[in-house]
């Protein structure tokens, strides 16, 4: 296997080979970060093919500073939000209706109660709009300043959505552990 | 301070387990991904690889090759693949009379001797706008079509030559409208007139042309040689036919195609039931745009009035047919197969009937005065025999009779019989012979 830095060299020759080698290396990691902001998995192999073509073309854009798998899971954020963009152009945005904040009797969630399998399932339910801003916030960690930047919305509008995805999530956490319980019950 | 906690639970859960989380891509995905990335490596500069750049550089020193090679040869091409039918010839400025000949060959006429040496010299001149010589593209018709058309190959002649050559001699727009035979015919319809919809065949007269359109007069065109063309409505139709040639519009011709209407036959049966050999048919005419009408029957008989009565004298599903002609004599036909579906003879039983509470009536009935149902019975057409039997569900025989006109009045030995359903069973002949057999059940309902 070669490793990072060969195949950034050859991607940046526009190397065929080294681009199937970075394909074949990161193409399950990368989709699973897709995975996460599409709403089914056809929609997110295409964010993941299209991210694919930014990377071999601006592989020379990474400084070689800093982690290149980083690098390249930002350049999936970035397409995973100009695919939210081009999406919302076609859609009208439906709002769901308002949470009310309701108290959860559990105070945190068992992390070995619930499979990935899951938690992608949780996601690609979600709304649009609430499925990329607690991605953002709550998986990749930006601050909803950076949030509210990068999809030029207000910074209280992430806030406020933020709240309203982990309400959605929450509730259906508590469902499916619920239904869970009931199984192994 | 809850809700906090509760939040960093959630991201935890949702970092913890999905950030590396892996998902493993269709293997389709990869081969859309390098097609895709074939196309941007193509559309991308790099010196290494074969790219649209690359390809872009070929195609235009290809078309720069080409154009150089062409402006040379443009004459030799069309002296090569029109020969038979195309003379170039040289004539001389001073020269008024212009010699003309019809044979496919290239008439040295002028007194330059090398011209008769190099058959490429006629090539240069095509080229040479210094106005010494003018080159000429004729079409002369094949020796059919001159000989069909009465035209002599002098015709021809007179018209190439003399003054009329010389008004255009603007180099390549060099026009021959003038042909003489564009007076004439040059095509031929396979019909001039007929009823919609007409199909006509057209042949083009004229042979050594580039292209021609043919415009029909309904909206239509075609830029084949011989087309066929469908008028599916009725009208005067000008044909064009304009015919080309590298320089332009050769000739053109027009024909008037008339359609005609047609008419529209259209007839109803009163009734596909018949019982023969009783009932006349009333046959109603709702055709359109006719004045002759021809029925058949589909018994061997046949009638030409608008709409005639007709006697069957035997029992069968006969094919009417009607055939209507108008005043062109257009033509339209309708048949109507097996018009007599069902023979008028049937019989059918009610499913329910109500008995007079107030005593037996004896079944007697009649179809105008039961109109409240008191009695079970039939309702008919053409019955020569019947026996019908009414059983209890138990196969207890109930009543019986002979005579259709008795039905059951709902009374067993005096005694109204219990309500519920009862089995009935008839059988019998039509008036034609034809047996029945029939069997159902019926509800005895009470008031």
């Amino acid at each position: 296997m070669m490793n990072d830095r060969l195949i950034i060299e050859g991607c940046v020759r526009h190397d065929s080979r080294a681009q199937k080698v970075l394909y074949e290396k990161y193409s399950g990691l990368l989709l699973g970060v897709c995975m996460r902001y599409a709403a089914n998995k056809a929609e997110a192999e295409d964010i993941l093919q299209d991210s694919f073509l930014k990377i071999y073309f601006r592989i020379r854009d990474f400084s070689g500073t800093g982690s290149f798998v980083g690098w390249m899971r930002k350049v999936v954020v970035n397409t995973a939000i100009t695919h939210y963009h081009l999406n919302l152009k076609y859609r009208y945005h439906v709002d769901i209706e308002e949470f009310v904040s309701a108290e959860s009797g559990i105070a945190g969630f068992d992390e070995d109660f619930y499979t990935a399998d899951e938690l992608f399932r949780v996601l690609s339910d979600l709304p649009r709009g609430y499925r990329m801003i607690f991605n953002l916030y709550a998986v990749e960690g930006y601050k909803h300043k950076e949030i509210a930047e990068m999809l030029g919305i207000d910074t209280n509008t992430s806030k406020s959505q933020y709240s309203r995805a982990k309400a959605v999530i929450r509730d259906k956490l508590e469902k499916s552990g619920r239904l869970k319980a009931s199984y192994h019950g | 301070m809850k809700a906090k906690k509760e939040d960093r639970y959630l991201r935890e859960l949702f970092r913890h387990k999905l950030e590396y989380a892996e998902i493993i891509p269709d293997p389709s995905v990869s081969a859309k991904l390098m097609r895709k990335l074939a196309v941007r490596e193509f559309l991308h500069f790099n010196p290494l690889r074969f790219n649209i750049y690359y390809l872009g550089g070929i195609i235009a020193a290809g078309i720069a090759t080409m154009l150089v090679l062409s402006n040379g040869n443009e004459s030799k091409e069309r002296d090569k693949t029109k020969q038979p039918q195309e003379i170039i010839e040289q004539i001389p400025l001073s020269d008024k009379n212009g010699i003309v000949q019809t044979t496919p060959q290239v008439v040295p006429v002028n007194t330059n001797p090398a011209d008769e040496e190099k058959p490429d010299s006629r090539i240069r001149n095509a080229s040479d706008s210094s106005g010494e010589a003018v080159v000429i593209k004729a079409i002369v018709p094949d020796q059919d079509t001159r000989d069909k058309y009465g035209l002599a190959p002098g015709i021809v002649s007179k018209s190439l030559s003399g003054k009329d050559l010389f008004k255009s001699t603007s180099g390549e727009n060099l026009k021959l409208r003038e042909m003489g035979i564009s007076d004439e015919k040059l095509f031929e319809a396979s019909l001039y007139e007929g009823c919609a919809p007409l199909k006509v065949s057209f042949k083009n007269n004229i042979s050594g042309f580039d292209s021609c359109l043919w415009t029909f007069g309904d909206g239509g065109s075609s830029w084949k040689n011989d087309p066929e063309w469908i008028f599916d409505v009725d009208g005067e139709y000008r044909v064009v036919l304009k015919v080309f040639g590298k320089e332009g519009v050769l000739s053109e011709s027009s024909e008037v195609i008339s359609v005609f209407p047609r008419p529209s036959a259209r007839f109803e049966i009163q009734s596909d039931r018949i019982a023969v050999p009783e009932d006349g048919v009333r046959f109603q005419n709702y055709s359109a745009g006719a004045v002759r009408y021809l029925w058949s029957f589909g018994d061997g008989t046949t009638s030409d009035l608008f709409e005639p009565l007709h006697m069957y004298d035997q029992y069968g599903n006969f094919n009417v047919s009607l055939k209507v002609y108008s005043e062109r004599g257009c033509s339209d036909s309708l048949m109507v197969y097996n018009a007599f579906s069902g023979s008028a003879y049937y019989i059918d039983f009610p499913n329910a009937f109500i008995p007079n509470p107030g005593g037996p009536s004896g079944g007697v009935y009649s179809s105008a005065s039961d109109e409240s149902a008191q009695v079970f019975h039939p309702s008919y057409s053409g019955v020569a025999e019947y026996h019908l039997k009414i059983f209890s569900k138990l196969g207890v025989l109930i009543f019986e009779t002979n005579d259709i006109n008795i039905g059951w009045d709902g009374y067993f030995k005096g005694q109204l019989t219990n309500l519920g359903v009862y089995i009935w069973k008839v059988r019998g002949n039509f008036s034609n012979g034809e047996p029945f057999t029939k069997m159902g059940d019926v509800t005895l309902l009470k008031n």
